[in-house]
């Protein structure tokens, strides 16, 4: 109070200060190095008024006008703390620093128009602006033009042969089959091509691909314990369907936003395809919960921003974006409307999955029924019969009844670590588990709260995270007493029945009984167990060695009447789960300073970016109306990113590049298009056509820009990269098309679609390494987009091209070339594979002559015969080495891989 | 152009990039490939791991980085702290209730005696005692701070400069930036601990959104690079295969005159076959002498586990020793209760004599075997784990939990004043209170170090010109030569 008394008593003695005379030189001189028009040192700038006044990112305004007491700016002129002092190293001269104090003490009066720089206004950016198709359209018309300004040509068609190829690759990601060519060659129809691409199943499979790219799906949660996330996959799958049944583009924003409310509830998977910390991962302490969950909606905001708008949005969570119209409090306005999205599994919501759940529940009983019977045709430990190895899901240790009042279970080693035992059951000869209701007694335990802890021994529920752990290494025991002696027979015990995980396994092992008497008898143990062998990947298969010809009779019946069972289970179990997003009332979302949790600043209520447009919702709205209008405001026909960044994918994917090159960014950081007009004309008529994907494809691959060739017609010396297409831009396929094409081309692709991954690696996920499979054999044969794709591990021989690794969103793939991707497609097991399966295919299509085998194998992998000097090249090499040498040179040649 | 965004300097790229492909072309084709951005290194497609120019000449050419995967206590190792003895057993004034994994326990003392070691007389703990001979080597920075609490994130942030997940790793960032001296093996190499990988496997030498050729290849003393040979595949129908390859592409260039792409392709599988040969001749230890496994530790019978690391550790200098660019040597596994990493939560000291037995012989030879051939001139060694622990124990157990407000790395070698300690813990050690340095001024230090200006290394990905250092980080000078 003292020193703003004091500063208003000097002004009035000297005269009012003049801004244009007085403040703004001290300002040029010690501010704007580092505060003006190239540097803007935490935000803050004081060479333009509204920028000065505004104040930086780390406290509110520094200027405020009347009160130099409590601007920081004056705080830090005066301070002699060096972390706060400014300017940093020089302070001002006692005399300049009363100046500015009794100019803000004043009111900061400072003039309009006397700024001597300007400030962009970020809202002046082409793609802020509506959509403004040209009167007359074309793709060919207005590439022409450009090209003509450019003083370029658009190159001769492409050989049918090559167009073929290409448009089915790039539809599809396989190569034609030399009868598709035969047929093309002879009708020359190429609409018919388009059509026929478009609607085969084969389409969506590559184009969704495209899409989880950008959305940067997996199946693991990532971060460091990397777990599988094993009911991801509903949203892939959605998103293939999607494409195949051309889901109208504004039908799929509004689905993977709010498809719990339209019917499509595996869409809204989208809203939690990152990685994201487990419930016991995040730390107990209260700001470590709050830093996890910011994280979390950050993670949300950024896909939409990114995916639908092509903005980056999360550069704001700190600061005022310095480039887009996009401010900190336009972030987290955008927040809010997720506020109330959480990432978790659930019960996928649909008739179908509903009906699938009750079936579920039915044929389970009924398996439980079988197993149960089946259970009694264990050969009985210690009987002389070989007992199937020890397994992590599940053991049946029968012995003959005996009278009991207490069992122990006595670990003597394990397989790895600390021994586990998610449940532990002991039955009565009646067939009642009385280990439900029997007093438990352990060694020791590894205590951790809600996941391993002695009472989940007999808690009736299965799986690691309701499982008792040993607190020793390779050894412990668990001793269940009943209330009264009972006559048993059978004990059953697993390690995670559940089936995901196989360590910490009992492997050694021993059972004992002990009477009301308190005498001990040893009923089982893995000594007549089959060695336990830890390559073994699955539990070996019920065994009917060891029981008399009537017991084998009465269990073959029982199998037979299991397997239908299991086969229908193993379909059904699939559809019931989601990882998806899972709904609840809103947290308040409030500004924060610099993006930190512990300081938060104001409430926010949902709102769009003010320079974007201007829906706004009250802060009490419900849950999932804050979605359906956030995707409501973007799926408008007026919203000017929305048509012209997916327009934008579509054309990069056939082109490699976009009419935009940077397709994650059309802000002002961004390129600009390089054919504004066409880009525009193609959004406006994808707006009119419905938003279908599939039209848009067929404009596109129907234009003789896209069908010219890729050959070099002379345009090479003005635009080598061919942007202005001039010619068709060549490219490498990408990692699946490269797989998908050579297990197509061998004969092995398996086209079963939907479901559940197939496994890369020998594991769906977790903390340890991951050693990939090698040679694929079954479900591992079909299309990778059905890989269970685990975060940030490169699948071992087609990540390294360039596969993303589902960290951050991928709106391009880079195509890099290393010798690792040599080594990988030259030498491994799969290239091997494929190469002598194709071989063995043409030796099935053609028999052995030399000649005849060559040419059908460069008509199925290059969808060409060949010439008379490759012909020549290879015949030695074929009659010396067989005609797998000469597959595996195809699977690796520049033909191959490269669009024509 | 955008004003603010720099991104087409092309002139002073051209100058600098005139390499053998004709630089018109060069430049067009990188920046097709999005590649092209300011102070873009300037990338041979035929060649993306030859030998590029650092931004100011470098005091080191290339790094060995020890990762101590876990959270090594720094109150265990090299930040003593006396007062620690007396309050053993006391509660923390004011300290918090909760942490990481649950209740505060008391204060603990140091776990280990301390000693003054050399020249410089500092403290350093009886853990690690063939390290500890090296004190007067080391330039140690005690106030380092993480973003994060919890290994996954934190060691995002150790390694990529981010909490999330999907960013270019360290050796990703400097081998986009300087390719490497030796084009017979990969320029980054990481090698994981022989336990097992650390928590965030992959990502921790993932390329994130750089190009895949500069993602780390993953190699150590018992697992070499896969599919250097085809399995089962006789020479005879392996060079065949090669003549027919070489056929076809060559023939198919022909028909394609001038185009780059495909050029790099042939020119990647001639590298591929020196890979061949020069990587599993630098993975053979045979040929090394009995002292120089003796000094490594890599005879030790009885640790098998420090054998393994011992001959990751003669590994790392090979590599080195031919010139390639980067290795990341990793010390720890994945999280296990701290039994396979530095994650002494419950039992601390019997874990960590454990670790320290296998970490601590092998890497001091590291450093001793660099030095004597002269490769410490120009490599810089760093240590270095995510975050540190606290000074109390947790609440019904005799071991530390997560800290990351305070803890201590280390780097030594070309560039680096010897003998220094910079930075300052509170008395306890729990929080830094002097020359506070997140991590990311850690990571500017070593770009620093190798000739690179952290605020201009830098790559366009979705509207944000990307850094390691995102838009913080500052030069530890206080530890450089």
């Amino acid at each position: 109070m003292n020193l703003v008394l004091s500063f208003s008593l000097l002004a009035s003695v000297v005269g009012p200060v003049d801004f244009v005379r007085d403040v703004r030189p001290l300002l040029e001189r010690h501010c704007q190095e580092c505060h003006g028009e190239k540097k803007q040192k935490s935000g803050l700038r004081l060479d333009v008024k509204s920028e000065a006044l505004r104040g930086g990112d780390n406290h509110g305004p520094d200027i405020v006008p009347g009160r130099p007491g409590e601007s920081p700016l004056i705080r830090f002129l005066r301070s002699d703390d060096p972390d706060e002092a400014m300017p940093p190293g020089e302070k001002l001269a006692a005399a300049e620093i009363d100046l500015l104090t009794r100019w803000v003490a004043e009111g900061a009066p400072w003039p309009d128009g006397v700024d001597t720089a300007r400030i962009a206004d970020k809202r002046d950016h082409w793609s802020f602006k509506p959509v403004q198709a040209p009167a007359v359209g074309g793709v060919d018309r207005l590439i022409d033009a450009k090209l003509a300004e450019k003083g370029l040509r658009r190159s001769r068609p492409a050989e049918p042969a090559n167009w073929l190829r290409r448009v089915t690759l790039d539809l599809t990601g396989l190569p034609p089959s030399p009868e598709e060519m035969e047929a093309f060659l002879r009708e020359r129809d190429p609409a018919a091509v388009v059509d026929r691409l478009l609607a085969s199943p084969r389409y969506g499979e590559r184009w969704a691909q495209h899409w989880l790219d950008v959305v940067r799906y997996a199946d693991t949660h990532g971060f460091e314990v990397n777990t599988e996330r094993p009911n991801a996959w509903p949203y892939r799958d959605y998103v293939i369907r999607a494409f195949n049944d051309d889901v109208p583009y504004d039908r799929f924003i509004r689905e993977q936003i709010a498809g719990d409310a339209t019917g499509q509830d595996a869409a809204t998977g989208f809203l939690v395809t990152a990685s994201v910390l487990l419930p016991g991962q995040i730390g107990k302490d209260e700001p470590s919960k709050r830093l996890a969950r910011q994280d979390s909606i950050d993670e949300i905001v950024v896909n939409i921003g990114q995916t639908f708008l092509g903005l980056g949005i999360g550069c704001a969570r700190c600061h005022d974006h310095k480039f887009d119209p996009i401010r900190a409090r336009d972030y987290y306005a955008m927040q809010a409307f997720v506020a109330g999205v959480e990432y978790g599994e659930r019960d996928l919501r649909s008739p179908e999955a509903d009906a699938a759940r009750a079936r579920f529940q039915e044929i389970k009983a009924g398996i439980s029924g079988i197993d149960q019977a089946l259970s009694r045709f264990v050969p009985l430990a210690g009987s002389g019969a070989r007992r199937s190895m020890v397994n992590a899901r599940e053991n049946r240790d029968r012995f003959a009844p005996v009278r009991a009042k207490r069992v122990r279970f006595t670990i003597r080693a394990t397989n790895q670590l600390e021994p586990c035992v998610d449940e532990l059951e002991v039955f009565a000869t009646s067939g009642v588990n009385l280990a439900r209701d029997a007093r438990v007694t352990v060694s020791g335990e590894r205590f951790s709260a809600g996941r391993h802890e002695q009472r989940f021994l007999n808690d009736g529920l299965y799986g690691n995270s309701s499982s008792w752990m040993s607190s020793e290494t390779g050894k412990g025991w668990v001793m269940v007493e009943f209330a009264e002696e009972r006559e048993i027979d059978l004990v059953v015990w697993g390690r995670d029945r559940q089936g995901r995980l196989n360590d910490r396994l009992a492997t050694e092992y021993v059972i004992e009984a002990g009477d009301a008497a308190g005498v001990w008898k040893v009923v089982a143990d893995a000594t007549d167990r089959q060695a336990f062998d830890p390559a073994a990947r699955e539990a070996s298969a019920f065994s009917l060695t060891g029981l008399s010809p009537e017991e084998a009779d009465a269990a073959r019946r029982l199998l037979e009447r299991k397997r239908p069972l299991e086969t229908e289970l193993a379909g059904l179990e699939a559809g019931q789960r989601v990882f998806a997003g899972t709904f609840r009332t809103p947290d308040v979302i409030h500004l924060l300073n610099r993006g930190d949790p512990e300081q938060p600043g104001e409430p926010v209520v949902p709102a769009v970016p003010e320079a974007l447009g201007t829906l706004r919702l009250e802060n009490g709205s419900p849950e999932q109306e804050r979605r359906l209008a956030l995707a409501g405001w973007i799926a408008s026909p007026s919203h000017p990113l929305t048509a012209r960044v997916m327009v934008n994918r579509i054309w990069q994917g056939h082109f490699g590049v976009g009419l935009v090159e940077t397709p994650g960014d059309f802000g002002r950081m961004g390129m600009k298009p390089t054919h504004p007009e066409l880009l525009d004309w193609l959004a406006a008529e994808f707006i009119r056509g419905g938003w279908s994907i599939k039209r848009l494809h067929r404009i596109i691959l129907l234009s003789g820009t896209y069908g010219q060739s890729s050959e070099d017609s002379g345009g090479a010396r003005t635009d080598a990269e061919a942007r202005f297409l001039w010619r068709y831009p060549s490219r490498r396929l990408e990692a699946e098309a490269i797989r998908d094409s050579m297990l197509a081309v061998s004969g092995q692709l398996d086209r079963r679609m939907y479901g559940r991954g197939f496994n890369l690696f020998d594991k769906r996920g977790g903390l340890s390494g991951f050693e990939p499979v090698e040679s694929f054999t079954g479900e591992g044969l079909r299309r990778m987009i059905y890989a269970h794709k685990v975060r940030r591990e490169p699948e071992a021989v087609f990540g390294a091209f360039d596969c993303p690794d589902a960290g951050q969103s991928t709106a391009i793939r880079r195509s890099s070339t290393t010798p690792i991707q040599a080594l990988n497609l030259f030498n491994s097991r799969f290239t091997l594979d494929a190469a002598a399966a194709l071989s063995r295919r043409v030796e099935s299509e053609v028999g052995s002559d030399p000649v005849r085998r060559i040419a059908r194998a460069y008509i199925l992998a290059l969808g060409r015969a060949p010439a008379a000097v490759e012909i020549s090249e290879a015949e030695p090499v074929v009659r010396e080495h067989g005609l797998t040498v000469l597959c595996r040179a195809l699977f690796n040649s520049n033909e191959f891989l490269f669009l024509p | 152009m955008i004003p603010g965004h720099p991104l087409l300097d092309r002139r002073s790229f051209l100058g600098r990039s005139a390499t053998a492909l004709g630089s018109v072309a060069l430049t067009q084709l990188l920046h097709a490939e999005g590649l092209l951005v300011a102070d873009d290194p300037g990338i041979d497609p035929a060649r993306p791991h030859a030998p590029r120019m650092p931004h100011f000449p470098a005091k080191a050419k290339n790094v060995v980085v020890i990762f101590c995967a876990g959270a090594v206590s720094q109150l265990e190792t090299w930040d003593y702290k006396p007062e620690l003895i007396d309050w053993d057993g006391k509660p923390l004034p004011g300290g918090p209730a909760v942490t990481f994994q649950g209740p505060a326990g008391a204060l603990a003392r140091p776990q280990y005696a301390f000693r003054r070691r050399g020249q410089t007389g500092k403290w350093v703990s009886e853990m690690i005692p063939h390290l500890a001979e090296l004190t007067d080597d080391l330039a140690f920075v005690h106030s380092l701070t993480s973003k994060s609490n919890t290994h996954g994130p934190a060691e995002n942030f150790l390694s990529t400069g981010f909490v999330l997940d999907g960013f270019p790793s360290l050796g990703s960032w400097v081998t986009y930036a300087l390719g490497s001296e030796n084009q017979d093996l990969p320029s980054y190499v990481a090698i994981p601990d022989p336990r097992g990988v650390p928590q965030n496997g992959a990502n921790n030498w993932g390329p994130g959104f750089l190009p895949a050729a500069f993602q780390g290849t993953t190699l150590s003393s018992k697992s070499p690079v896969r599919h250097l040979t085809a399995p089962g595949v006789s020479e005879g129908a392996d060079e065949a295969a090669r003549f027919l390859l070489r056929k076809m592409n060559a023939r198919h260039l022909e028909s394609h005159p001038g185009d780059q792409k495909l050029a790099a392709r042939i020119a990647s599988y001639e590298l591929a076959a020196r890979m061949q040969s020069s990587v599993p001749q630098v993975a053979d230890l045979r040929g090394e002498p009995d002292h120089i496994l003796k000094l490594y530790g890599a005879d030790d019978t009885r640790n098998p586990d420090k054998a393994a690391f011992a001959r990751n550790c003669i590994l790392a200098r090979r590599l080195i020793e031919r010139g390639v660019r980067f290795v990341q040597l990793f010390n720890g596994a994945y999280a296990s209760g701290g039994k396979l990493n530095w994650d002494g939560h419950s039992d601390l000291k019997a874990q960590y004599d454990v670790h320290a037995a296998i970490l601590d012989q092998p890497a001091a030879a590291l450093i001793r075997d660099l030095k004597q051939r002269g490769l410490l001139q120009d490599t810089l060694v760093v240590w270095c784990t995510e975050f540190g622990r606290m000074p109390f124990f947790q609440k019904g157990a005799k071991g530390r939990d997560h800290n990351p407000d305070g803890f201590t790395c280390w780097m030594t070698g070309a560039g680096i004043k010897p003998g220094v300690s910079h930075g300052v813990t509170d008395p306890f050690g729990q929080k830094a209170i002097e020359d506070v340095h997140p991590l990311y001024d850690f990571n500017a230090t070593i770009l620093h170090l190798l000739g690179l200006d952290h605020e201009r290394l830098t790559f366009e990905h979705n509207g944000v010109r990307r850094r390691l250092t995102n838009v913080e980080g500052e030069v530890i000078r206080a530890i450089l030569a």
